[in-house]
C-alpha cells in the first residue's frame, strides 16, 4: 500500500527518508562490489518487467477478487537484495511520478515499508537461509509464501505507525492495526504464490537465473545471525499481532496481543507511549512553528476569519485564473 | 587493397550443448562490398556475425579485423571499427532519447562534448533524422527506430557494419529509405536477412550459409535467381523475380 | 481501457506535454525538483487544524498551471490513486474529533470534520504540484537533476533504463492479457494453472532482452562507467523561479495571510 503524501509529516517523511537513503547506499556498495557490468541492464530491464507483470490480474480461485505479483521478493529472488532493493527504488520513484502512486515526500517511507522489507528481510532472512541447500518446489513455494506475507505484514505494520506519528488521523491505534494487518495477511498469502508460481517456473526453465541457491554459508558472520534473531523476534511480534487479531474470538483481540508481547499490563499504557512519541514528533517536527502573530487566536484555522479569508482568497484566485485562461484563448484566437 | 577487409579463416564453433553451429567457415570481404548473408532459420547467420563481433570468443580458427587478430585484449580496438544493428531495436536503443542513444558511442570513446555534439548531428543527418534528435525512443515509430540504431552506429564513423534482419518489421515505405540509407554507406557491409528482395537492392555479393558453411558465394545475379539452389536451402526466389518472370512473356 | 492501456497512454501524454516548448518547462529540472518537494513538505506541515491557512498554499498551483495552461482535470484525475487510503485515514475523524471548535451561524463545526478537510486539501495540493513537475520536466531531465546532486550514477542509470523499457513492458503485458482473454473470455484475470507460465516467458524474455541491451551497451564501447552529457549552464531565471515561489510559500506559511484577508471582511 502506497503512503500518500498528505498522510505524512516532514519529520516522519525525513526520517524515513534518511533510513532508505541509508540501506540505498549500501546497496550501491554492495552492487558496486559485484562489479558485474551486466548487472546495469538487467536492473533496469527486470525493474520495468515487475513494473509491467504487477499490473496483470491474476484470478485468485474461488473468489471473484484478483492478486498481482510481489516486486520486492520476486527481484531480490533474481538479482539479490542489494539489486532488487535499488530496482525496487527506481520502480518505486516512476510509479510516484508517473502514476501519483505514492509521493515524492513520501517516497522514502514507501521504499521502507515495500522495498526495503520486501528486498532485505524477504532475501537476507527468508530466501537465503532456506535456499542455502538448493531449491526444491517446496522450498520455493514456502520462501515465497513466507517472504511475502512477513514483509507485508512489516510493511502494513509501518504505514499505521507512520500514519499515526504524522498525526492525520484520528482512528485509533488499535483499530487501525485490527483493519490493517488482517487484510495485508490475505494479499500477502496471494502476493507469496503468485510470486512462487514464477519462481518455480524458472527454476524448471533457466535454474541459474535465481539468487542466492546453493550458497553453503559461504561467509555468513556471526552479526548476521544476531540481525536474523533480532527481526525474526520483530516478525514474530507483528505476525502475532495479526494473526491473534484475525482469528482471537477474545472481544478485544489485539489488547491481549499487545499486552503479552509487549509485556505491558495495560494497553492503555501501550497506546498512551504511541500517542505521546506521536504528540512529541508533531511538536518537534512542526520545523516551522505554529503561527505566534501577535493578536491573533490560537488557532487561526478555526477562527471565523480564518475561514472567510479563505474563502476570498480561493475565490480571488480562481477567478483571475479562470479570466487569465479567458483571455488568453480569446488572444490566441484572434 | 584498402585498409578496410576482414579475414575470416576455418572458423569452428559450437554451443556448450555441442552440435557444431559453424564449421570450417573461410570468408573474406573488404571495402566498398555489399555482402548479403541468406541461409534458412538455423544456418548460422546470426551466430556468424556475433562471431564476428566477439561477443563469443570461445570459437576455433581466426577473425582478423584490418589485420587485428580478434581477442580479448583487441576487443575495443576492434569494436570502435564495427557497427552492428540488431533485429530488435528496441534492444539497441536504450536510451531515453534519439540524442542521447546516438551520443552514447561518442562519448565512450572519450570524446570531448563538442565533438561528441559534432558526430551527433553527423549521424543523424546520414540517416536523415534530424529532427528526431530530442524525441523520446518510445515515440518513434518501427520505421524510425531502425534508422535510429543506424545513426546510433554510424556516430563513431565505423569502417564496416553488420545489420541482423534489418528489414522485418518495416513497411514498404520505411523499407525503401532504408535501402536508400544503407546504399549510401560505402565502407564494408554484412547483412544476415531471410528477406531476398531487401538482398537483392543492397547487396553486390550474396554468401548462402548452410549447416555452418558457406554453401554458394557469388553475385546476386548468380545465387537469388537460382531457383534450384535456393529451394534446396530451404529458401524461394525474390518475390520481384519471379514477378519479373512471370511477366516476361513466353 | 484497460488498465494497462491506460497506463501507456498516461505515460505517453505525460511524456508530450513534458516536452512541450514552454519556459515552465525550459527552466532548469534541478530548480523544480526542489521546489516541489519543498512546496510539499510546507503543505503537509500546516497542523491538522489549519485549513484556513493551507487554503492560500492553492496560489502555486493554480498560478503555473494557468500560465503554463496544464489542464486541471488531468491533474485531478491522479487523485483516484491518493484518495483512497487518504479517505479511510480521514473519514473517521468526525466520529472520533467531536470537540466543536468553530460556529459558523448555526452550524457547529467539530475539529474532526476540520482535520478531515485539512488531510483532504492536502492530498489535493500534493498531487497538483508532484503533477506540475512531471507535467513540465522530462524524465531524462530529472534524472540530470539527480546527477547534480550526487545520487549516485548507478542509480540513476537504472531509473533511465526503468523508464526507458516500461512502455516496452507494458505493451508486451497487454498483448499477452489481450491474447489470453481473447481465449479465455470468461474469467476477470488469468487462471491460477497458468500463473507461473504466463508470467514466467514473458520474464525470460525479459532476462534475454537485458542481454542484447548489455551486448549492445558493450559493442559501443562501454565500460562499465556510464557517461551522460552536460547539462547547460544555469541561467537567471533557473535560480529566481524556485527562490521566489520558495519565499512566498514560506510567507503563506509564517504569517496567517489568509486570516489576515479575511479580517479585512468581518
Amino acid at each position: 500500500m502506497h503512503m500518500a503524501d498528505a498522510l505524512v509529516a516532514p519529520v516522519v517523511a525525513g526520517t524515513m527518508y534518511a533510513a532508505s537513503a541509508g540501506a540505498a547506499g549500501y546497496s550501491i556498495y554492495k552492487v558496486r562490489q559485484e562489479d558485474n557490468q551486466k548487472k546495469i541492464p538487467v536492473m533496469g530491464v527486470m525493474g520495468a518487467f515487475v513494473f509491467a507483470a504487477q499490473m496483470i490480474n491474476f484470478t485468485i480461485p474461488g473468489t471473484g477478487s484478483s492478486g498481482h505479483l510481489c516486486g520486492g521478493m520476486m527481484l531480490s529472488a533474481l538479482l539479490g537484495p542489494w539489486g532488487g532493493f535499488l530496482t525496487m527504488i527506481g520502480v518505486l520513484l516512476i510509479q510516484c511520478l508517473f502514476f501519483a502512486d505514492g509521493g515524492l515526500l513520501a517516497l522514502g517511507c514507501n521504499v521502507w515499508n515495500m522495498a526495503f522489507y520486501g528486498c532485505f528481510v524477504g532475501s537476507l532472512l527468508i530466501w537465503r537461509p532456506i535456499m542455502k541447500k538448493g531449491a526444491s518446489r517446496l522450498k520455493i513455494i514456502l520462501a515465497s509464501v513466507l517472504g511475502c506475507v512477513l514483509t507485508l505484514q512489516m510493511g502494513a505494520f509501518s504505514v499505521t505507525l507512520e500514519t499515526m506519528l504524522s498525526g492525520v488521523t484520528e482512528l485509533p491505534f488499535k483499530t487501525f492495526v485490527a483493519a490493517m494487518q488482517p487484510i495485508h495477511l490475505a494479499i500477502g498469502l496471494v502476493e507469496g504464490l503468485i510470486t512462487a508460481a514464477v519462481l518455480l517456473f524458472v527454476n524448471e526453465a533457466r535454474p541459474e537465473l535465481l539468487w542466492g541457491v546453493g550458497e553453503a554459508s559461504k561467509k555468513e558472520g556471526k552479526l548476521s545471525f544476531g540481525w536474523t534473531i533480532g527481526i525474526l523476534g520483530v516478525l514474530a511480534l507483528l505476525i502475532g499481532g495479526g494473526l491473534s487479531l484475525a482469528a482471537s474470538s477474545l472481544p478485544d483481540g489485539l489488547e491481549w496481543a499487545i499486552a503479552r508481547v509487549t509485556g505491558l499490563e495495560e494497553l492503555e499504557t501501550a497506546e498512551a507511549v504511541i500517542y505521546a512519541g506521536a504528540e512529541k514528533v508533531q511538536s518537534t517536527t512542526s520545523f516551522l512553528p505554529d503561527y505566534a502573530f501577535k493578536g491573533s487566536e490560537s488557532a487561526v484555522g478555526t477562527t471565523v476569519s480564518g475561514i472567510v479569508g479563505a474563502l476570498i482568497v480561493v475565490a480571488v484566485m480562481v477567478g483571475s485564473a479562470f479570466l487569465f485562461r479567458y483571455f488568453r484563448h480569446k488572444k490566441k484566437q484572434s | 587493397m584498402s585498409h578496410i577487409h576482414l579475414d575470416v579463416e576455418k572458423l569452428n564453433f559450437s554451443y556448450e550443448s555441442g552440435t557444431p553451429v559453424i564449421s570450417d567457415l573461410t570468408f573474406h570481404a573488404s571495402e566498398h562490398e555489399a555482402v548479403g548473408i541468406i541461409g534458412a532459420n538455423g544456418a548460422g547467420k546470426s551466430t556468424f556475425l556475433k562471431l564476428l563481433l566477439g561477443l563469443n570468443l570461445n570459437f576455433t580458427g581466426s577473425i582478423r579485423v584490418e589485420e587485428i587478430p580478434l581477442e580479448k585484449k583487441t576487443l575495443p580496438q576492434i569494436r570502435e571499427k564495427i557497427g552492428y544493428v540488431f533485429q530488435d531495436s528496441d534492444s539497441q536503443l536504450f536510451m531515453t532519447t534519439v540524442g542521447e542513444d546516438v551520443a552514447f558511442a561518442p562519448r565512450n570513446y572519450g570524446l570531448p562534448e563538442e565533438e561528441v555534439e559534432r558526430r551527433v548531428l553527423a549521424a543523424l543527418e546520414k540517416v536523415h533524422i534530424s529532427h528526431l534528435r530530442d524525441k523520446s525512443i518510445f515515440k518513434l515509430s518501427g520505421g524510425e527506430k531502425k534508422l535510429a540504431s543506424l545513426a546510433t552506429i554510424l556516430s563513431t564513423s565505423p569502417d564496416m557494419i553488420f545489420l541482423d534482419e534489418p528489414s522485418v518489421a518495416l513497411d514498404p515505405k520505411n523499407r525503401r529509405n532504408l535501402i536508400h540509407v544503407l546504399n549510401e554507406f560505402e565502407h564494408l557491409k554484412l547483412i544476415a536477412s531471410h528477406d531476398l528482395d531487401f538482398i537483392w537492392d543492397t547487396c553486390s555479393r550474396v554468401v548462402l550459409l548452410s549447416q555452418g558453411q558457406i554453401a554458394a558465394d557469388g553475385t546476386p545475379e548468380q545465387i537469388l535467381t537460382n531457383q534450384a539452389l535456393l529451394e534446396e536451402n530451404g529458401l524461394e526466389l525474390p518475390l520481384s523475380l519471379t514477378v519479373r518472370e512471370n511477366r516476361t512473356p513466353g | 481501457m484497460s488498465k494497462i492501456g491506460q497506463a501507456i497512454s498516461e505515460i505517453q501524454t505525460l511524456e508530450n506535454i513534458s516536452r512541450e516548448d514552454r519556459w515552465v518547462n525550459r527552466l532548469h529540472p534541478l530548480g523544480k525538483l526542489v521546489l516541489t518537494v519543498f512546496y510539499i513538505t510546507v503543505t503537509v506541515s500546516f497542523p491538522k487544524y489549519e485549513l484556513a491557512g493551507l487554503a492560500g498554499m492553492l496560489l502555486y498551483p493554480l498560478a503555473v498551471f494557468t500560465v503554463a495552461d496544464l489542464s486541471f482535470g488531468d491533474a485531478l484525475r491522479r487523485l483516484r490513486v491518493v484518495l483512497p487510503l487518504v479517505m479511510i485515514m480521514g473519514i473517521l475523524n468526525p466520529f472520533f474529533d467531536r470537540e466543536i471548535l468553530l460556529t459558523i451561524g448555526r452550524v457547529p463545526i467539530s475539529g474532526g470534520v476540520i482535520s478531515m478537510l485539512t488531510l483532504m486539501v492536502k492530498a489535493v495540493l500534493t498531487v497538483l504540484a508532484g503533477y506540475l513537475l512531471i507535467a513540465t520536466t522530462p524524465m531524462d531531465e530529472i534524472c540530470r537533476a539527480m546527477r547534480v546532486i550526487h545520487i549516485p550514477k548507478i542509480f540513476v542509470i537504472v531509473v533511465l533504463l526503468i523508464y526507458r523499457y516500461v512502455t516496452v513492458f507494458l505493451s508486451e503485458a497487454r498483448r499477452i492479457t489481450q491474447a489470453y482473454e481473447l481465449r479465455a473470455p470468461k474469467q476477470r484475470g488469468v487462471h491460477y494453472k497458468v500463473w507461473g507460465s504466463l508470467l514466467g516467458q514473458m520474464l525470460l524474455r525479459s532476462m534475454d532482452r537485458a542481454n542484447d541491451i548489455y551486448e549492445s551497451m558493450q559493442l559501443r564501447g562501454f565500460d562499465g562507467n556510464f557517461r551522460l552529457g552536460k547539462k547547460a549552464a544555469l541561467r537567471p531565471a533557473d535560480f529566481l523561479w524556485p527562490v521566489l515561489w520558495a519565499l512566498v510559500i514560506l510567507a503563506l506559511r509564517l504569517f496567517p495571510v489568509v486570516e489576515l484577508i479575511g479580517r479585512i471582511f468581518v
